[in-house]
């Protein structure tokens, strides 16, 4: 899909593109998250997927369903969760809000009740159902909004900076809760966040927005291995070690107690350090683990544009292909796979339409 | 049995009003400072006059046409142009596109849910202020055709603010629209004054806009005046207003979809 805005008056009114050739395909109940910079055109993705703002050119179905032509229809399927936007009126405990929400989707009264009283459970929100809003912490508050957008069962859920502004504990137990929500109700959970500890523990998959277009589609757990060729060597010493000069390692931190080593997996095997390490320095404890996923993630940010890639269309434009995905998005009869700022882009199997 | 989502919005903003008992009390209590002085006003000009009437209204009867024209005017939230045009700029519209009901049907439910306690505490409010001030109602039968007229002129202001409101789809501010209508309801509407006080062209210019349909008729009907074909008046002007604001509401959406916010 591609978004462009129209920007300037007159002679100097043109077309800037938000998002440009974005192509992907969430598979049901998959955890994905769609990450970017400021400005990088995560939300208007997600725009367009609700069905918000319509794409200027190529294909999107979500459900099926043409997000901004079938809005309603999607509506009814989809539930939405954007962190500084509430559903609930403060004025009013969350039940009275979810009886409106629940007649404004449809829901008998007695699907209502049990709907809650399986949410309530779920999410260990139902001491909370009969409080006025405006008297809850923003944890509780976000426990409840939670409740609402799940209220109708949607098949898929768009959470858009869903923790902003909790509190550390706050947020661990909200992304257990979103684990838990699709783990027991298989909903497909697409997540935007700035918070790299939310993409961590929420999604199986991250998507990565930056000018516009994607450059990153891989697993999380894969992402750093892909992409950063470091690993990060911690060793607890016995006792004071003399300095360490390999090619290809560099020693971060070093006391007489700890050391602290980045190996360029380009340059030197991890196994050629741990041997060296090990047979050298009076070694009490040693650990190998990848680099922090926000390191990985600022690199991916901070590398350069790849030139664009040309179109080949040579693709039909196959509208069905991705109905029965809960969301699925392309350039239309012009799909290029989603490129890597200098590094591969591992496109799963099926993603590119 | 499930009610239709208006009727649940519109009960769930009626209870909303009613949980803020300060808001309510304080909202009564600016309507009868307003009504009292305007009543005052009014009746000391009818007083004055030789014959005792202005335009045709007695000092009791302009008494209970400001209790009940003033009502359409303080039961809404008087800014509501303004707000409906932030919320359009500032995105909460695009939120409620995210729901399968119509953005305007719910917000049009909810903005008269939201008003119904609030006529209520105003109209017993007023009745007493106009029993106290201006005596008896003249005609029993007017008052009770006001009732539903104060309901209905409450629908029409909020249809048509929405309708105006909806500028904001295209212009991004509200303000001029709101600052416009605010003197169209005040003059063209009755508000302030029987739309009889007008000079005759001015006044058959009234009685063909929107405008009469918010204050004007309570205010006729509360004042003795047994007219209930200005029910009928009220229902016409609210089915055109609401079909122009779901319009207005419909176009300025697919533009949202276009444009963004």
């Amino acid at each position: 899909m591609t978004k462009a805005f129209p920007t300037g008056r007159g002679r100097a009114r043109r077309m800037v593109e938000a998002v440009r050739d974005v192509s992907f395909t969430v598979a049901p109940g998959e955890r994905v998250a769609y990450i970017g910079p400021n400005g990088a055109g995560k939300s208007t993705s997600i725009k367009v997927l609700t069905g918000i703002l319509h794409a200027t050119a190529g294909d999107v179905r979500v459900l099926g369903l043409v997000p901004w032509r079938q809005r309603r229809q999607l509506a009814r399927r989809i539930g939405t969760l954007f962190g500084q936007r509430s559903q609930l009126w403060s004025e009013l405990t969350p039940r009275q809000s979810y009886r409106m929400l629940a007649s404004i989707h449809g829901l008998d009264p007695s699907r209502q009740d049990a709907r809650l009283g399986e949410l309530g459970e779920l999410l260990d929100a139902a001491h909370l159902f009969d409080q006025p809003v405006r008297s809850m912490s923003l944890g509780q508050r976000m426990r409840c909004e939670l409740a609402a957008c799940m209220l109708h069962e949607p098949d898929v859920l768009f959470l858009d900076e869903p923790t902003i502004g909790l509190d550390l504990l706050a947020k661990q137990r909200f992304r257990q809760l979103l684990v838990r929500l699709n783990v027991e109700s298989g909903t497909t959970t697409f997540l935007t966040s700035h918070d790299v500890a939310d993409v961590e523990a929420v999604a199986e998959r991250v998507v990565v927005m930056n000018h516009g277009r994607i450059i990153y589609d891989d697993a999380v757990a894969a992402m750093r291995r892909t992409l950063l060729a470091t690993k990060l060597v911690e060793v607890r010493l016995a006792a004071p070690a003399g300095p360490l000069a390999l090619e290809g390692v560099t020693v971060v931190e070093h006391d007489d107690t700890h050391a602290r080593l980045v190996v360029d997996t380009g340059r030197r095997s991890v196994r050629d350090v741990l041997d060296t390490v090990l047979d050298g320095w009076p070694v009490a404890d040693i650990s190998v683990t990848d680099p922090p996923l926000e390191q990985v993630i600022t690199e991916v940010y901070n590398a350069p544009d790849t030139p664009d890639t040309p179109d080949t269309p040579d693709t039909p434009d196959t509208p069905g292909d991705a109905a029965g995905s809960p969301a699925a998005a392309g350039p239309g009869p012009a799909a290029p796979a989603a490129a890597g700022p200098g590094h591969a882009a591992p496109v799963p199997e099926g993603t590119a339409t | 049995m499930r009610g239709h989502w208006a009727v649940v919005v519109a009960t769930a903003a009626a209870r909303r009003t009613l949980s803020d008992r300060a808001g309510l009390a304080v909202g009564t209590l600016f309507y009868l400072l307003v009504t009292g002085v305007i009543s005052t006003v009014w009746r000391t000009a009818a007083g004055e006059s030789d014959t005792g009437l202005v335009a045709g209204y007695s000092a009791a009867a302009l008494g209970w046409y400001l209790a009940a024209s003033e009502v359409t005017a303080v039961a809404i939230n008087p800014r509501l142009i303004e707000a409906i045009g932030e919320d359009i700029a500032g995105g909460a519209v695009e939120s409620e596109m995210l729901r399968p009901a119509p953005v305007v049907g719910v917000r049009l439910a909810a903005a008269l849910g939201t008003a119904l306690p609030r006529i209520a505490c105003c109209a017993v409010g007023g009745s007493a202020l106009a029993l106290a001030t201006a005596g008896s109602p003249p005609d029993a039968a007017g008052l009770a055709l006001a009732a539903p007229a104060l309901v209905l002129g409450v629908a029409c202001n909020v249809a048509t603010q929405h309708a105006a409101a909806a500028a904001a789809f295209w212009l991004r501010d509200a303000k001029s629209a709101w600052f416009l209508y605010q003197k169209f309801v005040f003059m063209l509407g009755g508000l302030l004054l029987p739309i009889e006080v007008l000079p005759g062209w001015l006044e058959r210019v009234a009685t063909l806009l929107p405008f009469a349909a918010m204050a004007y008729v309570p205010g006729r009907l509360a004042s003795g005046h047994v007219e209930p074909g200005l029910l009928l008046v009220q229902v016409g002007w609210l089915a055109v207003m609401t079909a122009l604001a779901a319009l207005a509401f419909a176009r300025g959406e697919r533009r949202l979809q276009a444009v963004g916010a």
